[in-house]
């Protein structure tokens, strides 16, 4: 079948590679932005497991065929998929005239992030343009680090549809990821949409409820990671998403629980367990500056601190919203002088960095930790996991580590000559 | 040039010509003089800087105000005003100048007094950004301002009218403010607040009021008690000081780069514009602070080289003058008809009160005229409910002043959303209106032919000034406070007083210092007087139980 796929998130470019592979014709339509500039010079374009080789020979394989969106000129394919940047919301009003004016397509797809309703809101559009084209809601729920396998190998997939017809095409489509047993949950599109941002609020609520517990077990003395262990092995509450840390970020995440708390505000529902979750998250992000400072009384300017990773998480290059901004800016503010290491996120950093505020970037992690007063670990990275503990202290100026990401074990650490801060341990 | 002098024989003979011409003001009634002059108000107001200021309403003819300016000639407001902003030292009993007005110059023109802005722009930018970090290193969500008199009624003052100018760029602290020797302010606020998110600005121009480091020296118990493992921390990260006295503040334990200074020529008082306003700039950010001075700066180019007849500080200094002197009102009510102008009766008590409250000349006479009157005042629509009865139907004349701004300026005033509070600004205003006429005119303000009972008329006459902002946004609020504190000056002129020094205060801080050794160790109660003897026993046994 050909199909189209508009936009260039992350969700975008998966659906199209992904879809090109099962041997549909995928036309793949991007703005005009970074990620259509970096495509078009060969350039990186996502930092995502496997991503990019997949497109790559899905476009030699001429299965998939990568465009400007342009002023969406051609002829619309049967079923056309829309995953936008958030708050692209013009971008869905060019591609809904696009639909009405050229005939052809059957379905749109929207995976874009919009407050709930948007996807109802824009079939409504395109019934009063006098168009009966269904548009559905399939949320976009992929992590990044593990995109691709999560749209090839779905643990669930909410399909938000009231349309039996587009129903029908929609599960044609998604049939080679569905074959074990069926994962689709059809539902309402405003249901899915909310079930997607819930997914979100909940995980966001369980990472802040341990960054809480985290502070109380260095109060009690205690290990967080032992509590965490023992959390979740009782099957009510399950491993995933335990892990105290120094704050989380990314593009989708936070935003995800913003977006809701908003839609909780603008029902004049008071967004109070979310609104915490953000706040704790907030302060959870300069939990590694605050231990930094306290160790050292407050009289830090002047001195020098590395960064172990900026990208919100390992294999990824995004920096958005994750505690590296916020610790940087704590840094800038007490004339900190900054070295940063990231096998990846350089890049995205100096961008965010440029007209802000100072960074020394590093190729070389014992580099950048060279003369330091502390060494704060903000991204796990694997290669950060077993340092050379050696070389470290005969470079380090104070041999001291903040590890906002738990990944020392404390009395090894500590055995080797250095001073320790972990979250929620002591 | 030097100071001129008061008591002069042209001074003498201008003054009884006023006298003989207040004569016959007496007997005017208000309804009267409007009656009279059709195009009253269009004489009698004046605008500058902001603000319109309708003098129709107080008992003067034009001819009035000519032959107070005669008197301000004679004695010599000119050459004062001059030897003010030369410099001079127009604080004659402590032989220093009185330059509040050089804390709103350019940069060019006060560079010592930029370079402390600068000081507290970094402050305030930190604070506002979340980047100044308590001992834990967290950021700061509360300022506590610990001063008394000038270092609490102006910056409490202000920081309240401007409360909805937010900063542009951050998030405000909650500003608090402590005063009160006793306690009773601070201990119930730091029942509230949390140590590691809370920052003490200690506010005292010389740095040993005993009000104010009695009140500091509790909230440094209370930080170093909540962090005992980090005490020299808890000091540098939650304390910054502001006084003309840097050694005292450093001595007392405010680290230096936490130290804001001002400088002897500014009086108390006079300092919401020095780094004693940092609870405003807190509140508005920084750039709200500079309107602030701008505005005030305005108001002293305005009085300095403005022809008297259309010069507000000087005409309303000479009608309040007149009123005191000449109609022998020896009251004036305050009355902002604004909720965000609620601290204003107070500072105007302090600025005037304290400023004027003397009686000796300097050439070492004593007066024999009344100088400052007594002020109060109070948010006007609430003062409605309370003592305006009197001032319609008592017996004590009272000369009024209504503050109001004729926009409220909300920011999307128009919206429907607003429209409840634009219309209750609206009533507001009406009200203001309608109390400062039915005072002027009495019952011939009431539309009705009706004969009433003694104990309904209205009598009238009670003088008043209108003072109409446009909108209370800072430029017109400097615009006003330095309207006061010149008007205050011209007064200070005509009675031939000094505004600058108050050492009717100073006396009793020394007597309050043995008292205290009388209340703990009982000795030297022989030397009292027998009330304050019996006083200081009866204390004594009750707090021996």
């Amino acid at each position: 079948m050909r199909i189209d796929v508009v936009g260039d998130t992350l969700c975008a470019a998966v659906t199209a590679a992904a879809l090109a592979q099962t041997g549909h014709l995928v036309t793949w339509l991007l703005p005009e932005g970074h990620y259509w500039q970096s495509l078009q010079n060969d350039g990186e374009g996502y930092h995502e497991p496997g991503l990019m080789a997949l497109v790559r020979e899905q476009v030699e394989a001429k299965h998939l065929t990568i465009q400007a969106m342009g002023g969406l000129p051609g002829e619309p394919a049967p079923a056309v998929f829309m995953a936008l940047q958030p708050g692209a919301r013009e971008l869905a009003d060019a591609v809904l005239a696009w639909l009405v004016q050229r005939p052809g397509c059957e379905v749109l797809i929207n995976q874009s992030v919009f407050p709930v309703g948007t996807t109802e809101e824009l079939r409504q559009g395109m019934t009063e343009r006098g168009e009966a084209i269904p548009v559905v809601c399939l949320p976009d729920t992929l992590q990044e680090g593990r995109a691709l396998q999560g749209f090839t190998r779905p643990e669930h997939i909410l399909l938000g549809c009231d349309d039996a017809a587009a129903e029908g095409m929609i599960r044609e489509i998604l049939r080679p990821f569905n074959r074990r047993q069926d994962v689709i949950q059809v539902m309402r599109p405003r249901e899915a949409e909310f079930a997607k941002l819930a997914i979100s609020g909940m995980l966001a609520t369980r990472l802040s409820f341990m960054n809480d517990m985290a502070l109380l077990a260095e109060e009690l003395d205690v290990d967080i990671d032992v509590i965490r262990q023992g959390m979740g092995s009782d099957s009510r509450i399950g491993e995933a998403y335990l892990y105290a840390g120094c704050g989380f970020g990314g593009p989708g995440f936070s935003r995800d629980v913003m977006s809701l708390t908003d839609t909780l505000r603008s029902r004049r529902i008071d967004a109070e367990l979310l609104e915490q979750v953000l706040q704790i998250n907030e302060r959870q992000k300069e939990v590694l500056f605050r231990k930094f400072w306290r160790h050292y009384e407050g009289e830090v300017s002047q001195r020098r601190v590395a960064l172990w990773g900026v990208a919100f998480k390992p294999g990824s290059d995004r920096v958005d919203n994750g505690p590296a901004l916020r610790l940087i800016e704590a840094l800038w503010a007490q004339d900190v002088e900054i070295h940063v290491h990231d096998p990846l996120a350089l890049p995205e950093l100096a961008r965010w960095a440029d007209g802000r505020g100072p960074l020394v970037l590093h190729e070389s992690s014992y580099d950048a930790v060279h003369d330091c007063d502390a060494l704060m670990v903000v991204t796990e990275w694997k290669e950060y996991w077993s340092p050379d503990w050696l070389g470290l202290k005969g470079v380090m100026k104070v041999p001291l580590i903040l590890d906002g990401r738990n990944i020392y074990d404390p009395s090894y650490v500590k055995s080797k000559g250095f001073q320790y801060y972990g979250i929620g341990r002591v | 040039m030097a100071l001129p002098l008061h008591d002069t024989s042209m001074a003498r003979q201008a003054e009884a010509t006023l006298r003989e011409h207040a004569q016959f003001a007496r007997e005017w009634h208000l309804t009267d003089l409007f009656a009279k002059d059709a195009n009253r108000f269009d004489h009698l107001n004046l605008r500058a800087c902001g603000l319109l200021v309708d003098l129709s309403k107080q008992r003067v003819t034009l001819e009035t105000l000519s032959l107070l300016r005669a008197l301000a000639r004679e004695r010599g407001l000119d050459q004062w005003t001059q030897c003010l902003f030369e410099g001079r030292d127009v604080n004659w009993t402590e032989s220093r100048p009185a330059m509040h007005w050089r804390l709103r110059e350019s940069e060019a023109q006060a560079p010592e007094v930029h370079q402390q802005l600068a000081l507290m722009e970094r402050i305030v930018n930190r604070v506002h950004s979340g980047q100044w970090r308590g001992c834990q290193g967290d950021a700061i969500t509360d300022v506590v301002n610990i001063g008394v008199g000038g270092s609490d009624l102006g910056p409490l003052m202000a920081s309240v009218a401007l409360h909805e100018h937010f900063p542009s760029v951050g998030r405000r602290p909650r500003v608090h403010f402590v005063s009160s020797m006793d306690g009773s302010q601070i201990a119930p606020l730091l029942d509230e607040l949390n140590p590691a998110t809370t920052l003490m600005v200690v506010s005292s121009k010389s740095f040993t009021t005993v009000d104010t480091l009695s009140n500091a020296a509790t909230a440094r118990a209370w930080l170093t008690g909540a962090f005992p493992d980090m005490n020299g921390a808890a000091l540098r990260c939650h304390f910054i000081g502001v006084s003309a006295q840097p050694e005292r503040m450093t001595e007392w334990g405010i680290h230096p780069d936490n130290q804001l200074q001002l400088w002897d020529w500014v009086g108390g008082r006079y300092s919401l514009w020095s780094a004693i306003g940092l609870p405003i700039a807190l509140t508005t950010g920084m750039d709200y602070f500079r309107e602030l001075l701008a505005g005030a700066h305005d108001m002293d180019r305005h009085f300095r080289d403005t022809p008297w007849e259309e010069n507000i500080p000087v005409m309303q200094g000479l009608v309040d003058v007149w009123n005191l002197n000449f109609l022998n009102i020896t009251a004036r009510a305050v009355l902002p008809y604004d909720g965000r102008l609620k601290h204003l009766p107070a500072y105007v008590e302090q600025l005037e009160m304290e400023s004027n409250g003397k009686s000796v000349t300097r050439d070492g006479a004593t007066v024999k005229y009344h100088t400052c009157p007594v002020i109060w005042g109070e948010v006007g629509p609430n003062a409605q409910h309370a003592f305006y009865q009197l001032l319609h139907q008592g017996t004590q004349p009272v000369a009024c002043e209504f503050i109001v701004a004729a926009r409220h300026g909300r920011r999307n005033g128009n919206s429907a959303e607003l429209q409840p509070l634009e219309d209750q600004h609206r009533l507001t205003v009406a009200n203001c209106l309608a109390q400062s006429r039915l005072l002027a005119l009495g019952e011939s303000a009431l539309p009705t032919n009706e004969e009433w009972p003694a104990f309904m008329h209205y009598r009238g006459n009670q003088p008043s000034t209108t003072i109409m902002l446009e909108e209370l946004v800072p430029r017109q609020l400097g615009a006003l406070i330095a309207l006061y504190e010149h008007k205050v000056f011209v007064q200070a002129v005509l009675w031939g007083i000094n505004p600058f020094d108050q050492w009717g205060v100073e006396m009793g801080k020394r007597i309050a210092k043995d008292m205290v050794q009388v209340l703990s160790s009982g000795k030297s109660t022989d030397e009292l007087d027998a009330s304050t003897r019996a006083l200081a026993d009866y204390v004594r046994q009750l707090q021996d139980i």
